[in-house]
Formats: structure tokens, sequence, C-alpha cells
């Protein structure tokens, strides 16, 4: 791997790292998904430093190393985006619920305040 | 909402027994027009008790509601019409109700249609009773593309519930104690009258029609384009088939 290329996804690495260590100190973010970007951080990182296995299982694979790599980071993205339309429906879901108990709640409030009178 | 007919007649006695009706009415910003549809209610269906889903009006849609004489539920974010209905669905599963009415808070239905709705419900013919536009053809009300899209939407809904469905947009419904249940646990978001059909064929409930009449609605809201229209279908289309394949939910109570 070229020099460019190591330090570019060496920056990349150390940046997502920063943004990631920002957002748990904000507690900005959960600790389900503090986890997962630093994971991810440490499989870039792990490129960088250690280009070798990236390099075997491409040819394990007869795939150009930067195929491999974008192949990799195509089904990363695509797991990532999945997950999270099925976060967005299951809050949705729950909003739902909540909006629907809420206005029945105070329907009942209403009912019991017009009875005490 | 004052057209000659309506005040042709007092309103009917349907013979309910013990059972109680509810007439589920989703409303978003309906101001002008909810009070009417209220009364229209009280006076042609006054065995049923009116409930309002304000659907996060910005106007006085809730505040109207309640002075005509309607109990309201205001949610407080707009939900759509699909949740809002169920709102009107869990009340009347939680409180007992034997018959739950949806009738749109645009003006569109006419109260007087209720009792025919009821009445297979009560012999128990049906679990849901749809009212339908085109069994009658004084009873016609779309147009155009409107209408040629209504007639796809049947034909793939006919084959999909196996049985003959022509009016699958119609919101002037009525559901009976199991139906009630069914949509108070799970009912559809997006297109709740084709989809809710197809629900109820999953979990072995019977559908049934009946003629009923409509207003035209206002100038301006159905204006739908051909090309909304179209994308209006592929979306509805899409939903029924995915319906096709969800696995049922369990029921609650």
């Amino acid at each position: 791997m070229l020099w460019a290329q190591r330090i570019a996804l060496l920056a990349l690495g150390v940046g997502l790292l920063g943004v990631t260590l920002h957002l748990i100190r904000r507690r900005r973010l959960r600790e389900e998904y503090a986890v997962l970007w630093v994971l991810t951080t440490l499989v870039v990182l792990g490129f960088v430093l250690v280009p070798s296995v990236l390099f075997a299982v491409a040819r394990w694979l007869q795939l150009d190393h930067s195929v491999l790599l974008l192949f990799v980071v195509f089904l990363f993205l695509m797991g990532i985006l999945i997950h999270y339309s099925v976060v967005i429906s299951r809050h949705s879901e729950c909003e739902k619920r909540l909006s629907q108990e809420m206005a029945l709640l105070k329907d009942e409030i209403a009912r019991l305040r017009d009875e005490m009178k | 909402m004052t057209e000659p007919e309506d005040r042709a007649e007092a309103g009917p006695a349907l013979d309910l027994g013990d059972r109680r009706a509810l007439a589920i009415v989703p409303a978003l910003n309906e101001a002008e027009v909810i009070e009417g549809v209220v009364r229209d209610l009280r006076r042609y269906a006054p065995w049923a008790d009116v409930l309002v889903i304000n659907d996060g009006s910005a106007d006085a849609t809730g505040e109207v509601a309640r002075a005509a004489g309607a109990r309201v539920l205001d949610l407080p974010v707009n939900l759509g019409i699909g949740g809002a209905v169920q709102t009107g669905y869990r009340y009347a599963w939680s409180r007992g109700y034997a018959v739950a009415f949806q009738f749109d808070g645009d003006g569109q239905h006419r109260a007087r249609c209720l009792e025919d709705l009821a009445r297979p419900l009560l012999d128990e013919e049906a679990d849901l009773v749809v009212g339908s536009r085109f069994l009658k053809p004084r009873g016609m009300t779309a147009y155009g593309f409107r209408l040629v899209g209504i007639k796809v939407l049947a034909v793939l809904l006919s084959c999909v519930v196996r049985q003959r469905v022509t009016d699958p947009t119609s919101g002037c419904r009525a559901a009976g104690r199991q139906a009630i249940r069914l949509f108070a646990t799970d009912y559809p978001q997006d297109y709740p009258e084709p989809e809710s059909l197809v629900l109820l064929r999953r979990h072995r409930l019977t559908i049934r029609e009946v003629p009923v009449t409509m207003r035209r609605r206002r100038a301006g809201q159905s204006s739908i384009g051909l090309w909304s229209g179209l994308h209006y279908m592929a979306k509805v289309v899409l939903a029924i088939l995915m319906d096709t394949v969800k696995v049922p939910v369990r029921l609650e109570g």
C-alpha cells in the first residue's frame, strides 16, 4: 500500500475516533452505537497498521485489494442503514402508541374531573 | 352540509338492545366543517356516541367539535389517518363498544348511511361492513383518473381477499367487536382503508359491502393530479402486497 494511502486512511481512522470520543464525552451517543463506531475505527486503523491482512484476503478471493475494500465498506454501510431503518420503524411505532395513550389518558382525566364536580 | 334532502326526516331509531355504538371521526384542520359533521351524526345516528379524533390540528377543530357535543381525543402530534383512527378503535375496545363506525371529519359521509352499515353487524353477518359508493349507480362520486384508480385497486384487492370489493378506499365503515379488537392491536398506518381489508382477511374475519351515497368533496380537496395519483397507486399496491406476507400479530385482551 502506498504511503499516501496509508496516511489518508490513518487520518480517517483518527478523525473517526476523535468524533466518536467527542460524542461519548458529550453524552450524545448511546453505548451500543459508541461501541459500534469505536470498533469501526479500530478496523480502519487495523488496515493501516497491518495491510497485509487485507492483501491476503484479497488474494484468497482473487480480487484487487481496492475492490475488496470497497466491497467491505459497502456491506458495512448497507448493514448500518438497514439497522437504522429498523430502529426508526420501532421508534415511530413507539411514538404512535405513546401519543395514542396520551390522548386516551387526557380524556380519562377530563372524565374523572367531571365526575368529581 | 345543508342539502335539502338532509332535512327530510328525523333520526331513525336503530335497535341496539344493550349494545353501544361509537362513531369514530378522524379530523385534521376541519374547524369549518366539523360542527356540521357532529350535528349530522347526532341527528341521524343519535344512538351512537360521537368521538372526534383531533389529529394534531393547528386550528380550533377540537374546541368546535366539543362545543357541538362530541367527545374529543386530542393527539399531541399528527399521527396520520391510520394512527388517528386506531386511537378510536382502542377507545372503543377498552370501553366495550359493540359497534364502531368510521366517519370522515371532512363532511363527505352521510350519517343516515350508518344504520345500513350497522344492520349486517347486528345480525352477525359480517365483522366489518364497508359503505360502497359503487354498488348502486346513483352513488357514483368519483370521476376520471380517480375512478380508474379505484377500479384497478378494487380488482387487485378483490383478488387478494378473494371476495368482491367495489370501493377499496371507502372510509365509511362499521366494525363489530372482533374487528375492533383486531384494529385496536394492529391497524395499518399508510393506506388503512384498503390495507385493513387484507388484515381482516388474514385474521379470518368477514367483510361485507353495502351501498351508500357520499357527498362530493369540496373543490380542491380531492383534486389529485395524474402523477401524484399514479404515485399513490404504486404505493398502495406495494403496501397491499406487503400486507399479504406479514405475519399476523397476536391480539391483546
